[in-house]
């Protein structure tokens, strides 16, 4: 009975491992042409590749493992007393099985997440195959004890001598995948393979290639072949450049459709002034950050490097659209744009944050600069500004280069 | 047949041991130093030529040519008589060689401290050094060769190949790749301007990996491993396959290290496909030497040397495993430019060479002096804190990658960016700290070696000429059915030759179209030459190795142009003589540095970068502040750059330094503005102009051409 279960876990063992090197295959191609699916996602190849390796490495220790046990199982028919080694092997067996399904279910669920998340990788499929990876060295740990176990037991049985001969098929069978993988002839057949080259004392054997090896070779020539053919003769697979087009698509109608989901995208042209203490303490505390506002324009915003920002006169206007403007793109005299570092509502807080410091009267305040204000907006329309600052920066380009 | 009586020179070998031992810990202290200036500026002492920019070369260097090539040369001039059964071609070559090699180490650690360096990395010294170098070689090459014709026996084993392949390739590599123009005695232009200049460069600096780093190596992993396993090699048949595969196919990887720059894609896809059919050939060297390990086993338990070995070859197949992983640009597109690289390389430094040269020294010391290892014990454990060493070193590394890129890429669903630079690397800071504390135990246990090959060798006599006896080379007629290979063993002429044809064809391929078809680097018509200041600006920055810790390469990313702006053209750098575009980013990318802090804010941030942005890791270069700007070689730099065709009109370096006064005035002035008092001739005028210029040409590019040439 004991002998059909280890020949259907046998039999068992090819068709995962045909699966496992489709799903190997699966990882390199997706490696190669990036295409908008989970594959894209580096860190999810990467993290399959992984999964993948080292569910090779279980499959690998696994058949050790049986290899190991079926042994030991004759040798108890032989025997023909059931002892409690009979029932330990039986134990590990199960616990391998279930651990296997385990990883099964895990990697069934993984693909199913990362197909509901395009693009970037979800929380939740990283967790996922973090923990899949986890489980899976886990597994391998337990493998590796159990074979250090078995082995261990004939060691000492060899010691105590109570099997005197330990045949050498039994060791071969065990350890034939090795070999066979390899091709490797026995080191006692090796005067055979011997060139009789003699360089300093440095034989030469004659051994075949590892066939792995040269089919490896060879798929990596087959690989290159198809990835150059793809990038560059069908075209099939996009440019550096179309990539990059295609990555600014996708991510700015990410975010368009987050910002309608959430109603935050005011523009120099709808921003209103925020007055709410919730507000102003976002403000505030963007203004802070020893990364923002204040390395330039001082904690009290009394001006240092930039000018001061609470008394009446302003460089390029006081009014709040204005001052969300020049937050927003910066100016050519030092100030920097915040666009990319600030959301739409943070630089609303933030100019709000300023608006309300207007009359403070820090201590030391850097000397007035630009014209005076007072808050009877005359706004100009927002977009003829931002030209003249954008034409002022080229006029400026033009002066440092020489021509 | 007469058999003859002679000697083999074990004084030369003696001599470049001794050097790898002097020079490997010089070069791993150097390292350990700008490992810790990393997360503690403060320790490069406020002094030029300790700062990061300028040790980090030395570092390198130090390493590859010093430690490697001197260990190198070692284990080739032991090896090369025996496998040959002759004393070495003339023991004056041999010693002009050594002590050549010595006295370019010695000029490059003072002029890499001084700041003179060619700003290309690992080809970093100046062009005198580069004339000595390949002189040098050149000795090198005469002294093999004559040793190798005068062999008694009659074919060459496979170490020789790698030897042969390695001094040529060296040869071509560091010739063309060291092409410059003199400006003065220690400072020079770089031929090739920007994606020219970087496509040349890296072709040479992967395969400085390749044929300084591997195939020598490989050759004396081919005679050191199974001399001390006692067990024939495995595999003819492989040596002869991923022998000739390797250097065929090495050559074409380079441009895998420039991956979604503005290097042409065609040569990317180059790059990206031959290193992924190099993962076999690689790996054919690491299986031929642990398989000849069958059967000897349980000697590996035993012997240092041999576990030296294991660990050295399992870590070559790591690192070539991973190399052509690292090759995919989806992969690449995360570790480029992070510690990943740096973990990388480590695993080939630390574990393949650096433990390839202690096990050849544990070997050989004790031969040469006739006695036996004075402690395997303590080898033992230099061999435990090593591994543990490489370990710790490499695993905080990795992680530190990881994390470094997903934080640069990590966007906030409003789609800014969710960390600023400086945050992602305040993050990994701890992970420096790990990695220091990794080269650390490797620093001490190669002190270990040190006491122990002291012992050894005080127990022992020194044998400077080892008595040998062979018989002399007699022609015969070839048999008829000789394995083809065997008529290649014995001619080493036709060796030379056809490893020069085989490692030619992939750099020609890839050099000669990108110089000479023009597509493949669009012109800009707002792109113009720099200025006399800026390009002072810019040798400063040279100078001072800013290019170890900022790139200047915006690649076509979502996150980088949000982050630095419109990614960079081939169009924009065909001034740029050296290209800087770096290989690492501890700092930020600078290629659109240009406008977007005020003059005011680099000067004080040269000053203390932390009165700027407060954690900032890089170092003060208060120097600049102070020291006068050199115009006397303005105009000769001009005259040099128009050689190279740099189109300043003509008689320009005339009117050069009054053009210079002026831009640096009017600098000056800006900085008053912001109260900050400087004359105009310092240097950090000079280097505010070259910064304040980055970048800023295509700005000035109307919209619509700038997408016409993309």
């Amino acid at each position: 009975m004991l002998l059909s279960v280890f020949k259907k876990s046998k039999r068992l063992i090819r068709p995962v491992g045909i699966i496992l090197l489709l799903g190997l295959s699966q990882a390199v191609w997706a490696a190669g042409p990036p295409e908008p699916s989970a594959f894209s996602n580096p860190l999810a190849i990467t993290f399959i590749i992984l999964i993948v390796l080292l569910l090779i490495i279980i499959g690998i220790l696994a058949n050790v493992l049986l290899g190991a046990a079926d042994i030991k199982v004759r040798k108890n028919k032989k025997s023909s007393a059931p002892t409690v080694i009979g029932s330990m092997v039986i134990l590990l067996l199960l616990s391998c099985g279930s651990l296997f399904a385990q990883v099964g279910a895990f990697k069934a669920e993984t693909t199913v997440s990362t197909a509901s998340t395009v693009g970037g990788m979800a929380a939740s499929a990283f967790y996922v195959m973090a923990s899949v990876i986890f489980l899976e060295l886990i597994l391998i740990i337990i493998l590796l004890i159990n074979i250090r176990f078995l082995l261990k037991l004939e060691k000492e049985k060899v010691e105590t001598s109570i099997i005197k001969i330990q045949t050498a098929a039994e060791r071969k069978s065990r350890l034939s995948w090795w070999d066979k993988f390899n091709k490797f002839r026995p080191v006692t057949q090796e005067s055979e393979l011997d060139l009789g080259h003699d360089y300093d004392g440095i034989r030469e054997l004659n051994n075949r290639l590892p066939p792995w090896w040269i089919y490896g070779f060879y798929l990596t020539i087959i690989i290159a072949g198809i990835y150059f053919w793809r990038y560059h003769v069908s075209h099939t697979a996009p440019s550096s450049k179309e990539e990059f087009e295609i990555s600014m698509t996708n991510g700015d109608r990410k975010v368009e459709q987050y910002l309608k989901m959430k109603g935050d995208n005011v523009d120099e042209n709808t921003v209103t002034l925020l007055t709410g203490a919730e507000d102003i303490a976002a403000g505030k505390a963007i203004f802070n950050n020893p990364q923002n506002c204040i390395t330039c324009h001082r904690e009290d915003a009394g001006g240092n490097v930039g000018p001061n920002l609470t008394d009446d006169y302003w460089l390029y206007g006081g009014n709040i659209k204005e001052i969300f403007k020049i937050i927003k793109y910066g100016t050519n005299k030092g100030m920097r744009s915040w666009k990319d570092d600030l959301s739409a509502k943070q630089m609303a807080q933030v100019a709000g944050y300023i608006k309300s410091l207007h009359g403070t009267n820090p201590l030391n305040p850097k000397e007035h600069q630009g014209e005076l204000y007072n808050e009877e907006p005359i706004a100009k329309p927002a977009g003829d500004s931002i030209k003249t600052l954008n034409d002022s920066m080229k006029v400026n380009n033009n002066k440092v280069v020489m021509n | 047949m007469q058999v003859e009586k002679f000697y083999y020179d074990n004084k030369i070998v003696k001599a470049f041991g001794f050097a790898t031992i002097v020079f490997g810990i010089v070069g791993m202290l150097a390292g350990l130093w700008a490992a810790i200036q990393i997360y503690y500026p403060e320790i490069s002492l406020n002094f030029a030529p300790t700062t990061f920019g300028r040790l980090r070369p030395l570092h390198t260097n130090a390493i590859i040519f010093a430690f490697v090539g001197n260990a190198t040369f070692a284990g080739v001039y032991y090896s090369l008589q025996r496998l040959c059964k002759a004393r070495m071609y003339s023991d004056k070559l041999s010693w002009i060689h050594f002590w050549g090699w010595q006295a370019i180490i010695a000029t490059a650690a003072i002029t890499l401290l001084l700041g003179k360096t060619t700003g290309k990395e690992y080809a970093e010294l100046e062009w005198p050094i580069d004339i000595a170098i390949t002189l040098v070689w050149v000795v090198f090459g005469i002294n093999m060769f004559g040793t190798i014709l005068k062999r008694r026996e009659k074919h060459l084993y496979v170490a020789i190949w790698f030897y042969i392949a390695t001094w040529v390739t060296v040869a071509l590599l560091h010739i063309v790749n060291s092409i410059e123009i003199p400006v003065s005695f220690m400072k020079s232009y770089s031929w090739y301007a920007g994606v020219q200049d970087a496509l040349v460069q890296w072709w040479y600096g992967h395969n400085a990996v390749a044929f300084f780093l591997t195939t020598p190596v490989l050759g004396l992993m081919y005679y050191f491993l199974p001399k001390a396993a006692n067990r024939p090699v495995y595999s003819y048949r492989l040596s002869i396959i991923h022998f000739w595969a390797l250097i065929f196919i090495y050559i074409w990887a380079g441009p895998h290290h420039l991956l979604y720059t503005a290097l042409p894609d065609w040569a990317q896809s180059l790059g990206v496909v031959f290193s992924i059919m190099l993962i076999a050939p690689s790996w054919g060297g690491m299986l031929n030497g642990l398989f000849t390990l069958r059967g000897a086993w349980d000697k590996v338990r035993e012997d240092p040397v041999l576990k030296f070995m294991v660990v050295a070859i399992t870590c070559y197949g790591m690192a070539t495993f991973e190399g052509p992983m690292l090759s995919l640009k989806s992969v690449n597109a995360i570790s480029h430019f992070t510690d990943w690289t740096i973990a990388h390389v480590h695993i080939g430094g630390l574990g393949w060479n650096g433990f390839m040269a202690f096990a050849i020294l544990y070997y050989l010391i004790p031969k040469m002096w006739s006695t036996n290892l004075y402690s395997r014990k303590l080898a033992t454990n230099h061999f435990w804190l090593g591994t543990i060493g490489i370990i710790i070193y490499a695993v905080p590394m990795y992680w530190a990658g990881f994390e470094q890129s997903l934080s640069w890429k990590a966007f906030t669903p409003e789609g800014q960016l969710k960390f600023t630079f400086l945050q992602t690397v305040i993050n990994i800071k701890p992970l420096y700290i790990l990695r220091s504390i990794g080269g650390f135990l490797y620093l001490v246990g190669a002190f270990f070696m040190v006491y122990n090959l002291y012992k050894t060798i005080r127990r022992g006599k020194f044998v400077p000429d080892e008595a040998a006896e062979a018989a002399p080379l007699v022609k015969v007629a070839a048999k008829k059915r000789e394995y083809w290979h065997r008529i290649i063993e014995r001619r080493p002429l036709t060796m030379l030759v056809l490893s020069l044809i085989v490692v030619a064809i992939g750099g020609l391929i890839e050099l000669i179209p990108t110089f000479l078809v023009k597509s493949n680097i669009p012109t800009i018509a707002s792109v113009h030459p720099y200025t006399p200041l800026e390009l002072q600006g810019r040798d400063i920055y040279i100078r001072e190795g800013c290019y170890t810790c900022h790139s200047q390469m915006v690649r076509p990313f979502r996150d980088e142009v949000k982050r630095y702006g419109e990614y960079s053209k081939a169009g924009e750098f065909v001034y740029d003589h050296p290209f800087q575009w770096g290989s690492k980013r501890t700092g930020p990318d600078l290629a659109r540095e240009g406008g977007k802090q005020t003059d005011a804010w680099h000067y004080t941030h040269m000053y203390d970068p932390r009165l700027m942005s407060p954690g900032s890791l890089m170092p003060r270069y208060i120097w600049l502040l102070d020291d006068a700007l050199d115009t006397a070689s303005t105009p000769a730099k001009i005259r040099a750059m128009q050689t190279m065709g740099v189109p300043y009109p003509e008689g320009y370096d005339k009117i050069a330094n009054v053009e210079l006064m002026h831009q640096a005035d009017s600098i000056a002035a800006n900085l008053k503005k912001d109260k900050i008092e400087t004359s105009s001739n310092k240097e950090i005028v000079a280097l505010i102009a070259y910064l304040q210029r980055m970048g800023r040409d295509i700005k000035a590019e109307p919209k619509q051409a700038i997408t016409e040439n993309r």
